[in-house]
């Protein structure tokens, strides 16, 4: 006879693979685990209604969503692009770098790699095929800089992994930073042997007298990046009231400054923003009440008792970690891995001495990488969906990208400090 | 009359969106109020962090009752996408009773729990738990009315994709 939990875990699979939405099959799950454990059923709802009541700093989530989809409805991206044109445009592979650079200021202003990939890709694709680079490459390379938008603050992934090991959003966020770069620097790279090798176009220089016309243009899309961080380590906002600072920014400069915004438009930001709010929001509240019964059942610690046996050093148990996630990246979204397994990670890693915000930003990482990797990853079926290309053809050109950003991942891994300084400098004693 | 029934259903539609986009609007409004109190007037308010906590909770359940349509929600389809549509409706029927028959038996139960909370208030507005949380039922019994249409379609032989609440009008 099974355990119950064990029973829990089949009907989870089940229901998830029978094609029901994930969230939907956790509270399924823990539902029938509640009935064969004989305890009360109304459980489900109570651990749903409290979790989500209680959880103040998951409101940067619909915050942060809000604010991405303010700004990709505004024309704050399009004058973006024009900027790092001037910046970038003039290398070899021009547009490819533009795409990288923008991805990372963009990343400054938005946590979600499914928002850089939607607002950048729209206007940076058509660009790149109308100037000779081919659909799967211009697809390949928005989709693996979209990467960097959660790694560079703010994050929403930091803000669920915050949320799930009781570690400081601030300084998960700083630790983004140097990681969020060096990916950066790693696919500029990535791209610049490429455009060599299959001479990809150069960009026309832009005159130097239009130069301070475009940067002023772009000034207000490039202020808010630098607003939030000084809001959040000014100490003036929370990084939730950050959030909301930066929605109500992205709405004055589309709607004052930019002028590109009709109530019709606010509506349906507002509407897109609730949609998206509550995909997350379910897989939230699937997890809620389905780490309640992992909790009352003491998953994590059995695993803790379980890694102990092997007497593994705590970079042994990072790598390790890297493998599973990096595995179950390629079958399983994003927020799912963040939301169950890393959870069951966390305990083990707290007792081999790791630090949590060197664990979070890699953890985070990997699971950003997931997002590109077959058969399963989210960017890739947004990109492939904005392109209508084969999905296999954005693979391929993706590889390289993969490969760099596995690279960086075991950077991180292997020195600490590339996560840890920059929030050591700003006063995290771990 | 399947004319009349159409139309009010999507009136029915429109109007569970406003109320996703008055929760999302309150939610921000209210948070920018917080904001600009405390630091502007220094004059920290106590109720905007209960609305906001509030619209979240509501903006989820109402939203994933009445509002999400099936390309919305996050699901594992890879072995759904790989079988025949025959098998695919079998898959959709089986997933959706059974996700029916749990809500239900959990019904009573949830239903004890949110009139229980009636002796709870919340701190600063002294709002009762129970008419709060009435939406968790509100979302139960959406989730079990959807999933006996799509069990429904299913079995019927109609595509999966028209049990979906989708809506392209606006």
């Amino acid at each position: 006879m099974p355990s119950h939990f064990a029973l829990c875990i089949i009907v989870l699979v089940v229901l998830a693979v029978l094609g029901l939405p994930i969230g939907l099959s956790m509270i399924g799950a823990s539902i029938f685990y509640l009935l064969v454990a004989g305890l009360d059923l109304g459980t489900a709802a109570e651990q749903i209604l409290n979790g989500l009541f209680n959880s103040y700093v998951l409101l940067a989530v619909p915050l942060f969503i809000l604010a991405a989809e303010l700004m990709n409805s505004g024309s704050l991206t399009d004058r973006l692009l024009k900027f790092c044109l001037v910046l970038v445009g003039r290398f070899r592979g021009g547009l490819g770098h533009v795409n990288v650079v923008a991805s990372i200021i963009f990343a400054g202003m938005s946590g979600s790699a499914i928002a850089d990939a939607v607002g950048i890709g729209k206007v940076i694709i058509g660009m790149m095929t109308r100037n000779g680079y081919p659909v799967a490459y211009a697809g390949a390379i928005t989709a693996s800089a979209a990467v960097i938008g959660p790694i560079i603050p703010p994050s929403i992934p930091m803000v669920i992994y915050a949320l799930v090991s009781d570690t400081s959003i601030g300084y998960l966020f700083l630790g983004g930073v140097i990681p969020g770069l060096l990916l950066g620097v790693a696919f500029m790279i990535t791209n610049a042997i490429i455009s060599r090798r299959r001479n990809y176009p150069v960009e026309p220089p832009v005159p130097m007298r239009e130069v301070p016309r475009i940067a002023f243009n772009a000034l207000p899309a490039l202020m808010l990046p630098v607003v939030l961080l000084f809001g959040i380590y000014g100490g003036v906002m929370t990084p939730t009231e950050g959030a909301a600072a930066a929605a109500a920014y992205a709405l004055l400069v589309s709607a004052l400054i930019y002028r590109s915004m009709t109530w019709r438009q606010l509506y349906n930001v507002l509407l897109g923003s609730a949609r998206a709010t509550t995909s997350v929001g379910m897989l939230i509240a699937g997890a809620l009440v389905f780490n309640y019964v992992v909790t009352i059942e003491q998953v994590p610690q059995s695993v803790q008792h379980f890694i102990n046996g092997f007497h593994l050093t705590p970079l042994a148990y990072l790598l390790l970690v890297n493998a599973i996630l990096l595995a179950l990246g390629c079958l399983l979204e994003g927020s799912t891995v963040l939301l169950v397994i890393v959870p069951i990670l966390i305990p083990a890693a707290k007792a081999l001495g790791i630090d949590p915000v060197h664990f979070g930003v890699v953890v985070v990482v990997n699971i950003m990488i997931g997002l590109l990797t077959p058969p399963f990853g989210l960017l890739l079926f947004v990109v492939a969906n904005m392109t209508k290309q084969p999905l296999m053809a954005l693979v391929r050109e993706a590889l390289p990208f993969i490969g760099m950003a596995v690279v960086v991942l075991a950077i991180i891994t292997l020195v600490p400090e590339t996560v840890l300084w920059l929030p050591r400098m700003m006063g995290y004693k771990g | 009359m399947l004319v009349r029934f159409r139309s009010a259903g999507s009136w029915l539609r429109k109007r569970a969106n406003d109320v996703a986009v008055a929760l999302m609007a309150l939610m921000f409004v209210s948070f920018l109020l917080q904001i600009g109190f405390r630091y502007l007037l220094n004059q920290p308010l106590g109720w905007t962090d209960e609305v906001t906590v509030l619209c979240w909770l509501w903006a989820v359940l109402w939203c994933a009752a009445f509002v999400l349509s099936d390309q919305d929600e996050i699901r594992f389809d890879i072995v759904y996408g790989l079988v025949p549509p025959g098998i695919q409706r079998v898959f959709t029927a089986a997933s959706s009773i059974a996700i029916v028959v749990l809500f239900v038996i959990s019904l009573p139960a949830t239903w004890n729990y949110v009139t229980f909370m009636k002796r709870e208030h919340t701190a600063y507005l002294h709002m009762r738990f129970d008419i709060l949380y009435v939406v968790y039922l509100l979302f139960a019994l959406a989730i079990i009315v959807k999933h006996l249409a799509l069990a429904w379609r299913a079995v019927k032989s109609a595509p999966p994709e028209a049990g979906s609440m989708s809506d392209n009008t606006v």
